[in-house]
């Protein structure tokens, strides 16, 4: 009897590990940064930023689009898109990585490392950049913020606009992500 | 003269209203989708940074990020087309249910796992309520 017991648990475990459910996804997650200057503050927002995260590797992937970022004044977005960023020819900002020592399990918060490359204006860099990961029933929410230097990803800005673009921009990242339908 | 138009109105003030803004394409978002997947760089030079018109069924809406945004099914259930509706544009999202046919437009930014379009407008709702 207890061997039945012990062979119904671990089927349950086993088919609630299934290949599907590992995965977990948001279409809408948010990226901002900040670029702080004597001269102007410059903001932008990106509300629709894929990620997916696969639990059983601790995998995780970022994906948006640069002409996707909104700026309070439509200058700003044109100087962005057309000479800084460049995104008719880099029209994504990418980031594969893994979180370390990541536990899915944890319900509450856990502080972690993520490593991986983060690609920008076709400029891919290695970075490191702190995340908490918030598990509330089932749904996973992950808040940081890192910076990233202007000259790294070769984006060029002209020397007379030079004050008003910060060297180092502040990036925030929030996602929260649901159980993925493929 | 179309373009001139739609140059002043979108490229010189892309963050205001395109309700007046006449649409360069028209597509139905499972077409839509579907051009992405088949080609996304050609996808692109169609439809990248234009006004498009999207005839489409709701799947989803919802107001994360303090957006209001709503998905219709692309060509299978699991793609979308992902509307970020304009603000002026919230009682007419409140009142969409799943399902419904809708007719709108905004501006397409590109594809992920979704085409993604921004600034959008109701169609249908603006001309019942105007």
């Amino acid at each position: 009897m207890n061997k039945i017991i012990i062979l119904i648990l671990l089927l349950i475990t086993i088919t609630g590990f299934d290949t599907t459910s590992d995965q977990f996804m948001t279409r809408q997650g948010q990226v901002s940064f900040f670029s702080y200057t004597s001269v102007e503050n410059i903001e932008a927002k990106n509300n629709q930023v894929l990620s997916i995260i696969d639990f059983a590797k601790g995998e995780i992937a970022v994906s948006m689009l640069m002409n996707a970022f909104v700026f309070k004044k439509s200058l700003m977005h044109e100087h962005f898109n057309e000479s800084y960023i460049e995104s008719d020819l880099y029209p994504k900002a990418t980031f594969e990585g893994k979180i370390i020592d990541f536990e899915p399990l944890a319900t509450g918060v856990q502080t972690k490392m993520v490593k991986g490359n983060l690609t920008i204006h076709g400029i891919t860099k290695e970075v490191e950049i702190k995340t908490t990961i918030e598990n509330t029933n089932g749904t996973y929410r992950l808040i940081g913020d890192f910076e990233a230097t202007v000259k790294d990803f070769d984006i060029k800005i002209p020397p007379v606009l030079a004050p008003n673009i910060a060297k180092t921009i502040s990036i925030q990242f929030r996602f929260e992500y649901q159980p993925y339908e493929k | 003269m179309v373009g001139l138009y739609i140059y002043f109105g979108v490229y010189n003030n892309r963050v205001d209203d395109i309700k007046n803004v006449s649409p360069e394409v028209k597509i139905d978002s499972g077409q839509l989708v579907s051009s992405f997947i088949l080609n996304e760089e050609n996808a692109n030079s169609v439809y990248r940074n234009k006004v498009v018109e999207i005839d489409g069924t709701v799947k989803e809406i919802n107001f994360y990020n303090n957006r209001n945004t709503v998905l219709l099914y692309g060509h299978t259930k699991y793609t979308s087309v992902l509307c970020d509706m304009q603000s002026d544009q919230i009682e007419n999202v409140k009142k969409l249910t799943k399902g419904q046919k809708v007719k709108l437009k905004g501006i397409c930014k590109g594809f992920l796992k979704d085409a993604i379009l921004l600034n959008c407008v109701l169609i249908n709702n603006d001309q019942i309520n105007e």
